[in-house]
Parts: C-alpha cells; sequence; structure tokens
C-alpha cells in the first residue's frame, strides 16, 4: 500500500466515519441522560435526510435548511419523548429497547409511505468537485461533514461543560434521584437530552445525503454508529468520536486489507469482541454495582 | 395414565388434522405459516418471557435452520425427516456458542450482541451466495419421504401441525419442570435466583440452545413450506415481528406465544386492503401493547378468570 493510497483511505474513512461519530454522539446523550439505548436513532437520521430533501425542494438557501433540520428534529426529538418515552421510563429494559425499535420502524414506515423507496438526490452545499492539495484529493462534501462534525463535539463539550441545562444533564447521569433532590428538574434533562440527539442525528442525515442518496435505508447506519458507540464505551462523548472515526477508518481500511467480502464483517466482528471482553468500551469506566 | 398435557395435546392434534382435510390449498398455506410461527414464538418466548433475555436474533436461528436444512435436501438429498433435526441441533450449537458471551450481559448489552450476531449471520448469508444463492435467495427442493417419494400438501400440512403441537406441549412441560422455574427465577431476580442455589450462566445459555432449536425447526419448515429463503426473510424485522408475537400474545406464557402468533400471521390477510400500511400498522400495534398492555392478550383471559373466580368465591360465602 502505497503512503498517497493510504492517505486518500484515511481521508475517506474520516469522512465517513465522522457520520458514525455524530449518529453514536446522538446514541450517547440520551443514553448518558436517561439510561436508555435509541435504537431508533437511525430513522431520526433518515428523517433529517429527507427534511433536507423537502426544504431544498422548496429551494431555500443552505444556511437555511440546516438551521430548520436542527429545529425539526430537536422538536422531533422531544415530542416523541414526551409522548412514548417517559410513559415507559421506568418499565423494564426489554419494553425500553423494543420500544425505542418500533418507534424507528414507524419512522420508516412513514417514509417509506410518503416517499416510496426510491432513492433521491440532493446536492451538498460545495459541489462534487474534488480539490487537490498537494497531490490528495479532498471531496468537498467530505471535508464539509467533518468541519461540522467537529463543530458539533465542540459545542456538546462546551454544553457539558458551561452551560446549567448541561451540568445538571452530567448531574442526573450520575444519580438522578440525588439530582432530584438537590432541585434539578429530571424530566426537563431527559426532554433537553432527547432533543439535542436528535438534532445531531438529523443534521447526520442533512450532512450524508449528498453522499449516499436520500432513501429509507439510510437509518442502517445505526448499526455503524452502535459499533462506535460500543468502542467508546457508551457514556463517554469524546469516546463516541474516536469510536466514530475508528469504525470508519477500519471499514476503509479492511475493504483493501481483507476484502470486500469481509469488510462488511468487521465492525460487528469487533463488536462481539469488544461486549465480552471490555462490555464499557475502550474509554468507559465499569460500572460496580451494589447489590 | 397421560397428563391433561398430552390428552389436549392430542385433541388438538386430531382437530387440526380434521381440519386440514376441509379447507383449501391457500388456507393451508396460511395455517402453515401460523403454526410455523407459533413454534418461532414459542422458543423466542422460552428465552425472552420466562428467562427474561432480550434477544434480537431468533430470525437468525430460523435462518440457519432454513439454510441448513434446505442445503442438505438440496446438496445431498437428505430427506426432511433427518435434515430438519439436523439443522436444529446446528442451530442449537450455534446458539450455545451464543448464549456463552450473552450469558455474561444484560439489557442493552445483550440487545447488541444479539443484535451483531444477526448482521453477521446476514452478511455471511449474502456475501457466501455461491453456496446460498445471496441476497437472490435460493430454491428449496419439495420434501421427500425417500428419494423421489414426496409429500403431497396435506402430508406438510400434518407435519407442520405435529411439530407444532409437540413445540407447544414440550415448552409446557418445560415450565412445568425444575428447568421451567429456574428460567422464571433467572428473571424474576437473577441475583436470588443465584443465592438460592440456580446455576444462572448455565440457564441463560441452555435457554438460548433452547429456543435455538425451537427456532431451528421452525426455519427449516418455513423452507419446507415456501420453498424459496432469502436473507431479507430472517432480518431485523422478522427478529421484531417475533417479538411481536409474544408481546401481543403475553410474555412467558406458552398461550400467550401462540395466541400472539395466529393472531399475528393472520393479521396481513386481514389488512390486504390496506396492504401499504400492513408494517406501520404492525408495528403501531407492537408499541400500543408495550405502553397500554404490556401483559398481552393473556391478561385479558387470565383477569377474566380471575375475576369469575372472585364471584364464584362470593356467591358460595352467601
Amino acid at each position: 500500500m502505497t503512503a498517497t493510497l493510504a492517505f486518500q483511505l484515511a481521508i475517506a474513512g474520516i469522512s465517513v466515519g465522522s457520520i458514525y461519530a455524530l449518529v453514536a454522539l446522538a446514541v450517547v446523550i440520551p443514553f448518558k441522560a436517561s439510561g436508555v439505548l435509541n435504537f431508533g436513532q437511525g430513522e431520526m437520521v433518515t428523517a433529517g435526510a429527507y427534511i433536507a430533501l423537502v426544504l431544498t425542494t422548496l429551494a431555500l438557501p443552505y444556511a437555511v435548511v440546516f438551521l430548520l433540520v436542527v429545529l425539526v428534529g430537536a422538536i422531533g426529538g422531544i415530542v416523541i419523548e414526551r409522548a412514548l418515552i417517559r410513559p415507559i421510563i421506568r418499565a423494564p429494559e426489554f419494553t425500553v429497547v423494543i420500544a425505542t425499535f418500533a418507534i424507528g420502524l414507524l419512522i420508516k414506515g412513514a417514509i417509506q409511505l410518503r416517499f416510496g423507496d426510491s432513492p433521491a438526490a440532493i446536492d451538498g452545499p460545495f459541489g462534487m468537485d474534488p480539490l487537490l492539495v498537494a497531490g490528495l484529493r479532498f471531496n468537498p462534501t467530505s471535508v464539509w461533514i467533518f468541519v461540522c462534525m467537529l463543530l458539533v463535539t465542540f459545542a456538546v463539550i462546551a454544553f457539558f461543560k458551561y452551560t446549567r441545562l448541561g451540568k445538571a444533564m452530567r448531574a442526573v447521569s450520575i444519580n438522578a434521584e440525588a439530582a432530584r433532590l438537590m432541585g434539578i428538574r429530571v424530566e426537563s434533562v431527559w426532554r433537553w437530552a432527547w432533543g439535542i440527539s436528535t438534532a445531531i442525528g438529523a443534521v447526520a442525515g442533512l450532512l450524508v445525503a449528498p453522499v449516499i442518496g436520500v432513501n429509507p435505508e439510510i437509518g442502517t447506519l445505526i448499526l455503524r454508529g452502535l459499533v462506535a458507540a460500543v468502542i467508546g464505551g457508551f457514556t463517554s462523548v469524546p469516546g463516541a468520536i474516536i469510536g466514530g472515526l475508528a469504525v470508519g477508518l477500519i471499514e476503509t481500511f479492511s475493504g483493501v486489507i481483507v476484502g470486500s467480502t469481509f469488510k462488511n464483517l468487521v465492525p460487528f466482528i469487533i463488536l462481539m469482541l469488544l461486549l465480552v471482553f471490555r462490555p464499557y468500551g475502550l474509554f468507559g469506566v465499569a460500572v460496580a454495582k451494589r447489590v | 395414565m397421560f397428563s391433561r398435557q398430552t390428552i389436549i395435546a392430542f385433541i388438538a392434534l386430531v382437530l387440526l388434522a380434521a381440519l386440514g382435510l376441509y379447507v383449501g390449498t391457500y388456507t393451508i398455506y396460511l395455517l402453515n405459516l401460523a403454526m410455523i410461527a407459533v413454534i418461532a414464538a414459542v422458543g423466542l418466548n422460552l428465552l425472552t418471557g420466562n428467562s427474561g433475555q432480550i434477544s434480537l436474533s431468533h430470525s437468525s436461528f430460523m435462518a440457519i435452520g432454513a439454510y441448513v436444512s434446505a442445503l442438505l435436501s438440496a446438496r445431498y438429498g437428505v430427506p426432511f425427516w433427518a435434515a430438519i433435526p439436523t439443522a436444529a441441533a446446528v442451530a442449537a450449537l450455534i446458539g450455545a456458542a451464543l448464549g456463552f458471551p450473552a450469558s455474561r450481559l444484560h439489557g442493552i448489552y445483550l440487545a447488541l450482541a444479539t443484535l451483531g450476531f444477526l448482521q453477521i449471520v446476514q452478511i455471511v448469508i449474502e456475501e457466501f451466495a455461491d453456496i446460498t444463492g445471496g441476497v437472490r435467495g435460493m430454491r428449496v427442493p419439495k420434501p421427500a419421504w425417500f428419494g423421489a417419494m414426496l409429500l403431497n400438501e396435506y402430508e406438510i400440512f400434518l407435519v407442520v401441525a405435529v411439530s407444532c403441537v409437540f413445540a407447544v406441549w414440550s415448552a409446557t412441560n418445560i415450565l412445568a419442570s425444575s428447568y421451567g422455574r429456574d428460567m422464571n427465577a433467572v428473571r424474576l431476580s437473577p441475583h436470588a435466583a443465584q443465592a438460592l442455589g440456580v446455576a444462572v450462566a448455565r440457564v441463560k445459555l441452555g435457554a438460548f440452545a433452547l429456543s435455538a432449536v425451537y427456532a431451528g425447526v421452525a426455519g427449516g419448515l418455513l423452507a419446507m413450506v415456501v420453498g424459496f429463503i432469502d436473507p431479507i426473510e430472517f432480518g431485523v424485522s422478522a427478529a421484531l415481528r417475533q417479538i411481536t408475537y409474544i408481546v401481543v400474545g403475553g410474555m412467558g406464557s406458552v398461550a400467550g406465544s401462540v395466541i400472539g402468533a395466529v393472531v399475528l400471521s393472520g393479521l396481513p390477510e386481514v389488512l390486504r386492503p390496506v396492504r401499504e400500511y400492513s408494517d406501520v400498522i404492525y408495528t403501531g400495534i407492537l408499541l400500543a401493547f408495550l405502553l397500554f398492555m404490556p401483559h398481552g392478550l393473556v391478561s385479558i383471559w387470565d383477569a377474566a378468570r380471575l375475576s369469575l373466580r372472585r364471584a364464584l368465591a362470593r356467591s358460595f360465602a352467601k
């Protein structure tokens, strides 16, 4: 493998990994706040892509489309949390897992009814002509995805570190009952955790749409996002990002090294191995539980 | 001489066999699919409803059963009565292999591991297309007793009916055994069960292998009845469909598995006029039951029986 090829693969891996990182981040935030893992998060990404498609056909400028996708995504998450998740938040874990799955499938079903199965194309903000820098080809859309991922990550980190709501969210994730006794409105933290996470998911959909086209199967990205979250340890924001990038890089490089037949298997084999040997991820901390 | 369950099983089998004589080809086909759904649901319910282990990969074990039995009969001419049990045994072995790591996990981590396993099975079927036919699927030869002696439609129906009744009968007996009590104990409180001497990890592992046997048989029968299999038939949506059966019917109840599987596999027929909405309706039903009736349809029956008993007790007390 030449250095140029390796660089080119790394660029591709980081680009696709940025999307996985955003999905992983969207999965990790509500899990941290409320212990609910949203298996339907992939469909929030699909929904984001379709919202972008509809808004783009209205000929709105990209910045407006971007903001509206964030807004609609957040409202969607807040509504879902209030209407469907909160009534079962104390139910057995099985109920919650299957309910989030079902919510995702409902959204996918609704999208299929409205738009059908045929894919639609949507343009990125900077076109598809590659930029040549020092002999390496950079796809502007890939660069844009990476930049957005970094911006979202820093915004999330700053949010957790400096804002009242972010601090409250951290407190709730450590101990919800103690946080409630300290006067934190736990329900409000759950609501915003879902709103933020679905907004991030919707942005991931908007970003990935020019690359893979708008179709109802975008949601299968969640599988890679979950692998990324497991690598990152499920409760750590930087872990989710590193996990996402790692999955992207592993996927592109394993395509060259072990061939395309096994390329798709690699992330899931890693997932199984991690769950067996390091279920709290490479960056997470094992939770000791008193029984 | 025979227990009540055994007598009920015989009566059910005779009634089913008689029913099969009076209905047309299409109804027989639907009955076959419903009975196969019952077998799969019974197995999943032992694992999820009784042992409390989330599994998103039940359909993968159906896939293993379907592909192993189909390949045995297509490549080596193995008759169905040897191919399907062999396929079920392979499914059990792989189920135990998955159960080994899975018995250390719980909750979402178990959900993730089984989801990962489902993906691995899907990808393996898709990528080894020279053997499995890949995404284009594979045709399954017509089932034979021996060599060229093929089963007719009614005989196939009888095979499925016997398997289905046996599945329900065996699950009922397993739940009445000490192993069944162990499974329920592991679900209700793994720590208390451990303290009382239940080998929790072994019970979980056994439950994975056992549920894989039911799924393997269901998969082998499905391949035989439909005559064609492809990986989509065994994907995430199939796994969710089987979970819907047990949630709608009633978690942890054999009767619940039967009711849920029969009602929901009849649903596509009812929904035929609004076919394009059927996925959404199906998922909506699952979500509605999770939210509003988490104990499933059998809870109606249980509640009715309880209030009847109370009413009787009151009238006797007078």
